[in-house]
């Protein structure tokens, strides 16, 4: 804004104060009502929709995902529309460039938009950006709410398992990676990649088990499982799409 | 005091009054508060308006039940933080309510903050001067969202552990500073006991005293700026249609000002006047 125009607006404004009215009762009446009948509304719904208690933490259960609050679902949609994607748009997009350029643009915005005009019909950039931000989280958040949830315990629709190829499947189900993987169709399609035809990359064990212990973020480190879970499960995700099928 | 005196004053009125004014002339508190809330604001303030005052409403709720709920909870990574919730859930005399309250109130808190932020933003409400309002405001939003992710895993079930790690995950992604948030919010390299009583401390403790730091800035701002007017109030609306007005007027003048315009009596009929030009 050029000095002339706040000036203006300095002006105007004092005109509208020295028109206006109390704050007090003015103002406080309207926000008394809305603020008591908000905080009706929450009672209400505490009363009807009764909070549950979830599954206590424990590797053994089989069927979790790792769900956020609905208002960090479209931060996990984020990841997995760069999951698997290739070495140009990787999940480092997703985790830090993206939220952080959001961050810089919600922290910076009165510095960029700086125009006297406040009617929102006569500002099309701030306009368009409402539209597109308010497009984009709904649509993302209501993704978030329909992806499959829990994957269950039935297991892989696999062929080729033999006795090892069950022990590893079942650290896989007990582990959660479904909630992140998809194989053969079954489990999450993000934010972690297809993990069908794995096999085909010729990863070795101990390869396997040290990328387990410590993987690229998001994934989470499995470094705690028994060093023969750990192979197991190796073992396993290396067979994928060339042992089990 | 202004009132007449008429007759011996009720001895605890006059004490209290006394005691107001000698607080009043040490602290100011009296004029303080006439200033707050005596202070005009513009006549066609909205409903819209009082999404800011909900928020921080909703904030004290959430402040109260949450306090409530710290007089049970045991952040115990042993089956204790999780046999806790229970307790308060099935045992506790309305703790059901409680958390019931505190675990919407989250919820309702997300959606209200969006909703102010996004009428300040529609209004234009973050341009000069309110600038900075805005700047203490995104924080708050920030800090709202913090408040969710690290309550998330105080219950310590499965959903949310998992969530939880991802979301560490995510921090700990980040180029060069990264590994030490992930540290430091991990209390170390491994999700365990410290982790739980780390995030509990921050929940309970960091971020709220944050939020309240930031909300007492936001406010001072507010009240020293004066709430905006909406954009498209009645006396906007009147002075714009006066503008309007003047800037034809004007144009009519200039018009007539032109040479070779002639100048027509007004009674004339209109076509007169333009087949004449
Ligand atoms: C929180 C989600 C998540 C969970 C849970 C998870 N992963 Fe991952 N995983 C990922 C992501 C994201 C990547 C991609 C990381 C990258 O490439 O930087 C990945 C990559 C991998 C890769 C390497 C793929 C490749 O092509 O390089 C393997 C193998 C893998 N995961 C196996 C597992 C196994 C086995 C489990 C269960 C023990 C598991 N994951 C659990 C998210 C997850
Ligand atoms: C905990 C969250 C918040 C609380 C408690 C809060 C509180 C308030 C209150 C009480 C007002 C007075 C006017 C009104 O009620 O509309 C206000 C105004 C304002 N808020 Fe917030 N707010 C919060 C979050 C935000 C956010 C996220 C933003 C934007 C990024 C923001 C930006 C502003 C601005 C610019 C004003 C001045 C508007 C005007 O003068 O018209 N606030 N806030």
């Amino acid at each position: 804004m050029k000095p002339a125009d706040k000036k203006a607006y300095d002006k105007d404004y004092a005109q509208a104060k020295k028109t206006g009215k109390p704050f007090f009762p003015y103002a406080i009446f309207k926000d008394t009502i809305v603020a008591g009948l908000v905080v009706v509304a929450t009672i209400i719904l505490a009363i009807t929709v009764r909070v549950e208690v979830g599954e206590p933490v424990n590797p053994s259960t089989t069927d979790f995902v790792p769900r956020p609050e609905w208002y960090f679902y479209f931060a996990f949609e984020l990841l997995k529309i760069f999951a698997n994607q290739n070495a140009l748009t990787p999940v480092i997009m997703a985790t830090f460039m993206v939220p952080n350029i959001l961050i810089i643009l919600l922290v910076i915005w009165p510095f960029i938009d700086r125009g006297p005009e406040r009617r929102i019909w006569k500002r099309p950039f701030a306009m368009g950006m409402i539209v597109l931000v308010t497009g984009f989280l709904c649509y993302t958040t209501y993704l978030g709410a329909n992806s499959p949830g829990g994957v269950g315990s039935g297991g892989l629709p696999l062929t080729g398992l033999d006795e090892a190829g069950t022990a590893g499947m079942a650290v896989y189900m007990a582990n959660g990676c479904a909630s992140c993987h998809m194989v053969a169709g079954v489990g999450a399609p993000g934010p972690g990649p297809d993990l069908t035809n794995f096999g085909s990359k010729g990863w070795d064990t101990a390869k396997q088990v040290a990328w387990l212990k410590a993987p690229n973020a998001p994934m989470p480190s499995y470094a705690s499982l028994p060093p023969a879970e750990l192979e197991s499960l190796a073992n396993f995700v290396n067979g994928l799409g060339t042992k089990y099928k | 005091m202004t009132t007449k005196d008429i007759g011996p004053k009720n001895p605890l009125q006059k004490g209290t009054e006394d005691a107001i004014d000698y607080v009043d002339e040490r602290s100011g508190v009296k004029t303080g508060t006439r200033w707050f809330l005596f202070r005009n604001i513009p006549e066609g303030t909205s409903w819209f308006q009082t999404l800011g005052f909900t928020a921080m409403v909703v904030f004290g709720m959430q402040a109260i039940t949450g306090i409530i709920l710290a007089m049970y909870y045991v952040p115990d990574t042993e089956g204790g933080a999780y046999k806790s919730i229970e307790y308060i859930t099935n045992e506790v005399t309305w703790g059901w309510l409680v958390r019931g309250m505190h675990k919407w109130g989250a919820s309702v808190m997300i959606i209200v903050v969006f909703l102010h932020m996004a009428r300040v933003f529609i209004w234009g409400a973050y341009k000069y001067p309110r600038e900075l309002t805005w700047v203490t405001g995104a924080f708050l939003l920030l800090l709202t969202m913090f408040m969710g992710l690290t309550g998330y895993l105080l219950v310590w079930d499965q959903k949310a552990y998992w969530a939880t790690v991802v979301a560490v995950n995510i921090f700990a992604s980040a180029p060069i500073l990264g590994p030490y948030i992930g540290d430091i919010l991990r209390a170390g390299p491994e999700f365990g006991p410290a982790t739980l009583s780390r995030f509990y401390s921050i929940h309970m403790l960091v971020i709220p005293g944050a939020i309240a730091t930031f909300i007492g800035l936001h406010l001072y701002f507010i009240v020293r700026l004066g709430i905006s007017e909406p954009p498209w109030s009645k006396r906007r609306l009147r002075i714009e249609r006066d503008e309007e007005d003047a800037r034809r007027e004007a144009a009519r003048e200039r018009a007539k000002a032109l040479p070779g315009a002639v100048n027509y009596p007004s009674t004339w009929p209109v076509e007169a006047k333009e087949s004449a030009r």
